[in-house]
C-alpha cells in the first residue's frame, strides 16, 4: 500500500513537469488547433541547450532556463512565419506533413551536431541534491524532483495567468474561438499564431531544460514526450489550461502506479488506456467544456 | 386518422436555458405548417429534436405512428423526415450532383440509379446545369436549393425547411417560394417551414404555429395569427398587426 | 487520370525493374518494391484519411496484425502465404471493426489520439506476448522452394530473383487494391465517406449512419495495411514487434498521400513515387561516406518535405497538370 502511495507521490512530481511539457502544446494544438508533430524535438533542443550551457559555460543548468526560453521563443515564431503560416492555407493534414518534415530536420540536425550519444548534465544544483529525500508520513519525496516540479508549477501558473488574465491572453482566446470576429475587433490572427508558437516552443524547451537534470539528452529523446503531450492535452479537454495541469498529474500518477505492477513497457500503454476509457465516458475530455 | 408527425410535450434544455418548453404540435399529411417566432424562440431546436440531431429531454415525438424520440438522425431520415439547415450544410468539396446522389443513396445502393434520381431532382429544383460545380462555390440561394434537392432525394414524407429563404434577394425568395409550392403540389409532401419573413410564410402556410421563449403561444390559420394579441406583442410588432 | 498517363505508368511499373535486375542493381529493385508497398499503404490510408476525412495515426497496427497472423499460420500450420493473406486481412478487418466502433463516438482530434492510443497499447503487447514470441520476434521457416510453382505459392524465391519476384507480388496486390478501391470510390460507400468528411451532421441528416461508415472506411484501410503486412513478413522472413509497429508505416503513407494530393485515388501513388526514392537516394548518397550516421540525408529530407508543404499545401496533384499537358501537346503539334 505504501508502495502505491509512494508511486502516487512520485507520479505527482513527474506530472508537474509533464504539465510544462504539455502546456505549450495546449496552446499550439488545443487553442490554435494547429498540429505539431515535432513538439518533442523542441523539448530535445531545450535539453541540449541546458547541456551545452552547463558543459561549455560551466554554469548550473537551471540558469539555462531564461536563455533557452528566449531563444526558443524566437525559434517557435520562426517556425510559424517561415513554415506554418504557409501550410495553414492548405488541408489540416498538410500541417502533419510539414511538421513531420520539421521533426526529421530538427532531430537529425541534432544528430549531425551532437551525434546520437547520450549526454548527461553534471554538477548542477539538482544533481548535487540527488539522494536527499524529504520524509513525510512514511513517504519519501526526492528533493530534486520536488524542486523541478515546483519550478514547473510556477512557470505553469505564470502562463495560466498570462492566458486567462491579461489582454494578450484574451486576444489569444478570441483568435482561437473565432478568427473573423477577432479580426473585426482589431486582433491580427497571424501575430497571435506566431506568438502562440513562440510561447509553445519556449515552454516545452524550458521543460526540456528542467528534464535535462534527470534524463540523458540525445536526439531521439523527444518523440515519447510528443505522444504523451498529445494524450495530456486531449485528456485535459483541448485548450483548457487548468485541465492540462490536472491531466498531466493524472498521467504522471498512472505511469508510476503502472510500473509498480507491470513491466515499464506498459506505463505509456496504461496512460493511453485511461485516455480511451475516459474518452468513451466523457467524449469532451476530462475537464473540457462543451 | 392520426397525424403524420405528433410532437407531444417536447422539452429541451441547454444547461439552465429552456429552449423548448412543453411544445405540442401535429402535422397532417400534405399540410404546409409555418413555424414562426422571434430570434432564439427555439424553432431550430424543435427541428433538431424532430430530426434526431438532438434528443428531447421530456415529451414524445411520433412520426407515422412510430416513436422517434430517441432515434438517431439517420434512422429518422430513413423513416421519412428530411430537413434543411439554417446554416447551410452542403458537402462543400463534392459536386452538386454528388451532393444530391448522397441523398438518393438512402433509397438505393446502385450508383446509376442514384444518379438518375439526382438529375431528376436537380431539374425539379432548377439546378440543372450546375452538376459539376463544387457545392462550396455555389451562391447562397443555390446552396439552399441544393439542400432542398438533397433532402428530397431521400424521398421524405415530411420536409422541414429551416429558414430556406432567409438571406435571399426578393427575386430568389420568390423562386424559393415557388419551389416550396411545387414540392407541395407535385410531390405531395407535408412541409414545415421556419421563416422570419412574414410576407412569405403567411401566404404559404395552411396553418401557423408560434413559438416564443421556447413555448407555443399560438396556433391557427394565418389570418387569425396576425390578429392574435399575444403574437403581435411577442413577435410581429405593431407594424404588421396594426396594418391590418 | 487520363488513360494515356495511366497506360504509361502501368507500362513503366511493369517493365522498369527488368533492366535494373539484368544490370545487377537489385538494390534499386528493392527500392521499387518499397515504393509500391508505400503507394499501396497510401491509397489504403487515403480511404479513412482522405475520403472519410478522419485523422488516423495508427493504421500500422493492422500492418502488424497482417504480418503476425500470416507468420503465425506459416510457423504453426505451414499455411501458404496466400491463405495467410486471406486470414490476415480477415483478422485485421474484424479487429479493426471491434476497436474502431467505440472510438467513432470521438470526433476530430480526440479520434486521432484514440488511434494513437491503440497503437501505444499494441506496442507493449507485441513486445511481451508469448504467443508471438514477444520482442524476440517470429521467424518464418526457411525451406527452399521445390520449383517455380512452389516458389509462387509459398513466396520463397531463391537469392537474386527475390527482389524482382517480390516486386511483382506487391505490384499485383497493389493493382488489385487500386481496382477494388476505385469501385469503392464510385459506389455508395465512396459517396458516404466524403459526405461524412465534408459535414458529419449534414450526412446524418440525409440518413447516413456516420459511425457505421467510419468503421467501414477504417476497416478498408486496415485490410489494405494487413495485406501489405503479410507480404512484408514473407519478404523480411521475420516479424519483430518494433519493426511492424514502427510509426513510419503510418507516417510514410500519410506523407505520400499529402504530397500527392489527399482525397484523390492517385495522390498517394504520386507521393510514394516521389518520396520513397528521394529518401532512399539520400540515404545511399548523403548517408554514406565520411558523414555516415550523422543524419545529413534526413536533414535534407526534412527540408524537402517542409518546402513541399510550404509551397504546395494541397499536394502536387493540385498543380495545373491538365493545362500544362495541354500546352505541351499543343506546342508539339
Ligand atoms: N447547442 C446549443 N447549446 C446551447 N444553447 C443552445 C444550443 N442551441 C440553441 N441554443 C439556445 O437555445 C435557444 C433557442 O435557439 P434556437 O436556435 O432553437 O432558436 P431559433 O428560434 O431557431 O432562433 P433563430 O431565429 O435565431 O434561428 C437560444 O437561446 C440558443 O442560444
Ligand atoms: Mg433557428
Amino acid at each position: 500500500m505504501t508502495l502505491v502511495l509512494q508511486a502516487v507521490v512520485n507520479g505527482l512530481e513527474m506530472g508537474l513537469v509533464y504539465a510544462l511539457v504539455a502546456v505549450g502544446l495546449a496552446i499550439i494544438w488545443g487553442l490554435m488547433e494547429m498540429i505539431n508533430f515535432a513538439h518533442g524535438e523542441l523539448l530535445m533542443l531545450g535539453m541540449f541547450g541546458a547541456w551545452w550551457f552547463s558543459t561549455t559555460l560551466h554554469l548550473d543548468p537551471l540558469l539555462a532556463i531564461p536563455p533557452v526560453a528566449l531563444v526558443m521563443f524566437g525559434v517557435g515564431r520562426l517556425i510559424y512565419t517561415l513554415l506554418m503560416r504557409r501550410v495553414q492555407r492548405g488541408e489540416t493534414f498538410a500541417q502533419i506533413f510539414a511538421t513531420i518534415g520539421l521533426f526529421f530536420f530538427l532531430q537529425n540536425s541534432a544528430v549531425a551536431a551532437f551525434t546520437s550519444d547520450y549526454r548527461f548534465v553534471e554538477g548542477g544544483l539538482l544533481s548535487r541534491l540527488s539522494g536527499i529525500n524529504l520524509h513525510l508520513a512514511g513517504l519519501s519525496v526526492g528533493l530534486p524532483l520536488l524542486i523541478a516540479g515546483a519550478l514547473a508549477l510556477v512557470l505553469f501558473l505564470a502562463l495560466y495567468l498570462l492566458v486567462e488574465r491579461t489582454e494578450f491572453g484574451l486576444a489569444l482566446q478570441a483568435t482561437s474561438e473565432d478568427r473573423e470576429a477577432a479580426m473585426l475587433v482589431g486582433i491580427r490572427p497571424q501575430r497571435m499564431f506566431a506568438v502562440a508558437w513562440g510561447l509553445g516552443a519556449a515552454l516545452v524547451a524550458v521543460a526540456g531544460a528542467i528534464l535535462a537534470n534527470f534524463f540523458a539528452a540525445y536526439p531521439q529523446v523527444g518523440f515519447p514526450f510528443t505522444v504523451l503531450a498529445y494524450a495530456i492535452v486531449a485528456l485535459g479537454g483541448f485548450g483548457s489550461i487548468l485541465g492540462t495541469l490536472l491531466a498531466a498529474l493524472l498521467v504522471g500518477v498512472v505511469q508510476s502506479v503502472t510500473v509498480v505492477y507491470l513491466p515499464p513497457a506498459f506505463k505509456d500503454a496504461f496512460v493511453f488506456a485511461s485516455y480511451l476509457l475516459i474518452g468513451l465516458l466523457r467524449p469532451q475530455g476530462l475537464f473540457g467544456k462543451f | 386518422m392520426t397525424a403524420l408527425l405528433e410532437v407531444d410535450g417536447c422539452t429541451k434544455r441547454f444547461g439552465g436555458l429552456v429552449a423548448n418548453h412543453d411544445v405540442t404540435l401535429a402535422i397532417e399529411p400534405g399540410e404546409i405548417v409555418g413555424l414562426i417566432g422571434p430570434n432564439g424562440a427555439g424553432k431550430t431546436t424543435l427541428f433538431n429534436c424532430i430530426s434526431g440531431r438532438l434528443h428531447a429531454d421530456e415529451g414524445r415525438i411520433r412520426f407515422a405512428g412510430a416513436d422517434i424520440t430517441r432515434l438517431g438522425a439517420d434512422r429518422i431520415c430513413h423513416l421519412g423526415v428530411a430537413r434543411t439547415w439554417q446554416i447551410v450544410r452542403a458537402f462543400g468539396r463534392m459536386t452538386v450532383l454528388d451532393n444530391v446522389m448522397c441523398g438518393a443513396f438512402g433509397r438505393t445502393n446502385r450508383t446509376s440509379e442514384a444518379r438518375v434520381r439526382a438529375r431528376r431532382l436537380l431539374d425539379f429544383t432548377g439546378l440543372a446545369g450546375h452538376e459539376p460545380v463544387l457545392a462550396a462555390n455555389l451562391t447562397l440561394a443555390d446552396k439552399k436549393r441544393l439542400e432542398i434537392a438533397r433532402a428530397l432525394a431521400t424521398q421524405p414524407r415530411l420536409l422541414l425547411l429551416d429558414e430556406a429563404m432567409s438571406g435571399l434577394t426578393p427575386l430568389e425568395t420568390a423562386a424559393a417560394v415557388d419551389l416550396v409550392r411545387r414540392i407541395h403540389a407535385e410531390l405531395g409532401l407535408a412541409i414545415c417551414v421556419v421563416e422570419h419573413v412574414m410576407e412569405v410564410v403567411m401566404p404559404l402556410s395552411h396553418r401557423v404555429v408560434v413559438l416564443d421563449h421556447g413555448e407555443k403561444i399560438a396556433e391557427g390559420e394565418p389570418r387569425d395569427i396576425v390578429r392574435n394579441e399575444l403574437v403581435i406583442r411577442a413577435y410581429l410588432g405593431d407594424r404588421y398587426g396594426a396594418g391590418r | 487520370m487520363p488513360a494515356l498517363a495511366l497506360a504509361a505508368a502501368a507500362l513503366i511499373a511493369l517493365a522498369l525493374p527488368i533492366p535494373l535486375q539484368v544490370a545487377g542493381y537489385s538494390y534499386f529493385v528493392t527500392v521499387a518494391f518499397l515504393v509500391i508497398l508505400n503507394a499501396m499503404l497510401g491509397v489504403g490510408w487515403n480511404v479513412i484519411g482522405g475520403w472519410a476525412g478522419q485523422f488516423d495515426f495508427g493504421p500500422n497496427v493492422f500492418f502488424a496484425v497482417g504480418a503476425y497472423v500470416a507468420a503465425l499460420l506459416a510457423v504453426h500450420l505451414a499455411l501458404s502465404p496466400w491463405l495467410g493473406l486471406v486470414a490476415g486481412v480477415g483478422a485485421a478487418v474484424v479487429i479493426c471493426a471491434v476497436l474502431t466502433w467505440p472510438i467513432t463516438q470521438l470526433r476530430g482530434h480526440y479520434f486521432a489520439i484514440a488511434t494513437v492510443a491503440i497503437w501505444m497499447i499494441a506496442q507493449p503487447i507485441g513486445a511481451t506476448w508469448e504467443l508471438i514470441n514477444g520482442s524476440r520476434g517470429l521467424f518464418l521457416p526457411l525451406r527452399p522452394a521445390t520449383g517455380p510453382l512452389d516458389a509462387v505459392v509459398s513466396l520463397r524465391f531463391p537469392g537474386r530473383s527475390k527482389a524482382l519476384a517480390f516486386y511483382y507480388v506487391i505490384l499485383v496486390l497493389f493493382a488489385v487494391t487500386l481496382v477494388l478501391l476505385r469501385m469503392v470510390d464510385r459506389s455508395k460507400l465512396g459517396f458516404y465517406f466524403r459526405a461524412i468528411r465534408d459535414d458529419q451532421e449534414g450526412a446524418e441528416g440525409i440518413g447516413i449512419d456516420s459511425r457505421l461508415y467510419k468503421v467501414i472506411a477504417r476497416s478498408i484501410t486496415a485490410a489494405v495495411f494487413a495485406a501489405a503486412g503479410v507480404v512484408y513478413a514473407f519478404w523480411a522472413l521475420a516479424v519483430f514487434p518494433e519493426q511492424v509497429l514502427d510509426l513510419n508505416w503510418s507516417t510514410f503513407p500519410m506523407m505520400a498521400t499529402v504530397v500527392g494530393g489527399i482525397g484523390s485515388l492517385w495522390g498517394p501513388v504520386v507521393g510514394a513515387v516521389l518520396l520513397i526514392p528521394i529518401s532512399q537516394l539520400m540515404g545511399a548518397t548523403l548517408g554514406a561516406g565520411p558523414l555516415a550516421g550523422r543524419g545529413i540525408d534526413l536533414v535534407v529530407y526534412g527540408v524537402i518535405i517542409m518546402l513541399v508543404a510550404a509551397l504546395r499545401p494541397n499536394g502536387l496533384l493540385s498543380l495545373p497538370w491538365r493545362a500544362w499537358g495541354r500546352r505541351l501537346v499543343g506546342r508539339r503539334r
